[in-house]
């Protein structure tokens, strides 16, 4: 109780409380697509930062999981019957699997052997997705992209009329992966990861194998973007492959976890929800200039990479000590 | 049969090349002194000893076994383990947490706790340090956290790379008399110094690397007293 009591406790647990209150305030579906999305980037993220920021290794091309999850829950959903609630874990070790071959032959090679490998990869996926229009007698669609069959409120079938489920989906997701990623932090694999990405050499002499933790981090980060674009397939009910698969999608995960803070648990989630929200505004505002959020994503990219690269956490963790010092004396004066 | 034996190796750089048919041996409970001019290839022959380089022609064998295609941290697990050049600590992590890392193969983990008792003993600064971040310690102290973090691999042969470089001459000494208790516990010890009279008196035997090759071998006794050596490395 006394530890519960401390602001270092009971702020995250509030904030967390104001995330599950938020759709009692906001009702238009419009704002509730909107916080479903930055939640889903967030999300993204934070899955990239396991390989990317964890183990340091620079995938270019998670596009290529969102995909591989999305495609597999939504056909097995609409030639299968199966429910996207089971599709999502198909779709997750589809992704991981995926992630695991492009790792495999180019993570045990120094440079940018992976990061080229990923950008390959995925645009040789997007390609073949785009080219595609059958698999059997299935029908993928191709370049025309593929919709998923409409059942109205089918909860069993992860559909919603209103937008609120999809919202606590998310939210529920995020955490869960916000959960895992402390854990892994903390963990034995997670001191492998920050030796590995303080200094590989030393790892190296040290007996660590570095290309199997390396292959490890690269398979999860992938099966949670897998995941992650089965709960998309289910909002945006429409793949495209150049949306989807594409570089578009690629970089921005990656521009996000760069911008919120690279390598910490909570910095890609937080240039997430930051980014996410900036380019919405961008949207509404200049909506005639397409494609403008991306280019101020980038543009924050250079100036966070340059002036401040441990990114936006940074700001966050200076407010954070503040306010729960600020908490605490209040509290101790109370007390005496 | 010796426990290291290195049969006529050849590394490169691209196409340089750095160690040319170099051969050595080293029986267990040894301790080999490997002396050499900068560059001469000290660090690259104990880089390609663990796995991280690997030799263009020749053979490694350790134990009886060939050891030469395999992966470093196979090559720690069948017992070799290195001090590198630098120390290379994990400078953002506690002194606990960089020994703990020195135990990720198999066999040196079911041994943890009782290493990390011994290297306590051993080094009892780093006991009292245990919480501190590696970065806010003195050199001397960087250096016995490298080399109890290398212990913590359990090895058969551990080999040091300029141990004493950057500290004062009395942590020299500490230094020198850690390696010593090192083989006192019968670790075989090859060890790369550039302080080659302190070295050479705690070695058994002792190589000299020029350009890339051996050049002269001998009991420690025979190198501290030949004239090539007093004259190109002992400064007599
Ligand atoms: N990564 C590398 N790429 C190219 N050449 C290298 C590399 N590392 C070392 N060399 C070269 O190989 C030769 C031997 O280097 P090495 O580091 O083994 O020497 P050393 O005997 O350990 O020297 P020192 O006493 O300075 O540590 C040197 O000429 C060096 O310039
Ligand atoms: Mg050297």
């Amino acid at each position: 109780m006394a530890r519960l009591a401390s602001p270092r406790y009971y702020l995250p647990v509030l904030l967390i409380l104001l995330l599950f209150a938020l759709p009692l305030f906001v009702k238009s579906p419009y704002y509730l697509h909107i916080m479903a999305m930055v939640l889903f980037w967030a999300y993204m993220a934070t899955a990239w930062n396991i390989v990317g920021g964890f183990a340091g290794q620079l995938s270019l091309g998670h596009g290529a999981y969102v995909a591989a999850g999305a495609y597999t829950s939504s056909l097995l959903f609409a030639y299968l019957g199966i429910s996207p609630w089971f599709g999502m874990f198909i779709g997750g070790l589809v992704a991981g699997l995926m992630g695991f071959l492009v790792g495999y032959p180019t993570l045990r090679l120094r440079g940018a052997y992976y990061a080229l490998a990923t950008v390959g990869f995925a645009e040789g996926f997007r390609v073949i997705l785009t080219n595609t229009t059958h698999i059997g007698k299935w029908k993928t669609g191709g370049a025309e992209g593929f919709m998923i069959p409409l059942l109205g409120n089918a909860p069993q079938h992860m559909q919603f009329i209103s937008k609120v489920p999809y919202y606590y989906l998310i939210l529920v997701l995020f955490l869960i992966l916000v959960l895992i990623c402390r854990w892994i932090d903390g963990s034995k694999l997670g001191y492998y990861l920050t030796a590995l990405r303080e200094d590989e050499d030393a790892a190296l002499a040290l007996g660590i194998n570095t290309a199997r933790v390396k292959l490890v981090a690269a398979t999860l980060s992938a099966f949670f973007a897998g995941v992650g674009g089965v709960f998309y397939a289910q909002l945006i009910r429409y793949l495209e492959p150049n949306a989807i698969a594409g570089p578009i999608m690629s970089n921005q995960i990656v521009f996000l976890a760069i911008v919120g803070g690279r390598g910490t648990v909570l910095g890609p989630a937080l240039g997430g929800l930051v980014l996410t929200l900036i380019g919405e505004i961008t949207r509404v505002v200049f909506n005639q200039i397409m494609g403008l959020h991306l280019f101020l994503y980038g543009l924050l990219v250079v100036l966070f990479v340059i002036f401040k690269p441990r990114g936006l956490i940074e700001f966050l963790e200076v407010l954070w000590n503040r306010l729960v010092n600020l908490l605490e004396r209040r509290e101790g004066k109370h007390a005496a | 049969m010796a426990l290291l034996e290195i049969e006529k190796i050849s590394v490169f750089y691209g196409e340089m090349c750095v160690l040319r048919d170099v051969s050595l041996q080293v029986e267990r409970g040894e301790v080999i002194c490997v002396v050499g001019a900068n560059g001469a290839g000290k660090s690259t022959l104990i880089n390609t000893i663990s796995g991280v380089l690997k030799p263009r022609s020749g053979k490694i064998i350790f134990n009886g076994e060939e050891i030469t295609h395999l992966e470093p941290y196979q090559i720690v697990e069948k017992g070799i383990i290195q001090v590198p050049e630098g120390r290379r600590l994990f400078l953002n992590m506690t002194v606990e947490e960089n020994l703990l890392l020195g135990s990720y193969t198999p066999r040196s983990r079911k041994k943890r706790k009782e290493n990390l008792e011994k290297i306590f003993t051993l080094l009892p600064r780093l006991a009292e340090r245990r919480k501190q971040i590696a970065r806010t310690m003195s050199g001397g102290e960087q250096q016995m956290l490298a080399i109890g973090r290398a212990m913590m691999a359990d090895p058969q042969l551990i080999m040091f790379d300029e141990p004493s470089l950057g500290l004062a001459p009395k942590v020299v000494d500490h230094v020198l008399e850690l390696i010593k208790n090192i083989a006192a516990q019968g670790v075989t010890v090859l060890l790369v110094e550039q302080n080659v009279h302190h070295a050479l008196e705690l070695s058994t035997r002792g190589y000299v690397l020029e350009n890339g090759t051996v050049v002269l071998s001998g009991t420690a006794h025979e190198l501290l007293n030949n004239p090539h050596v007093k004259t190109a490395y002992l400064g007599l």
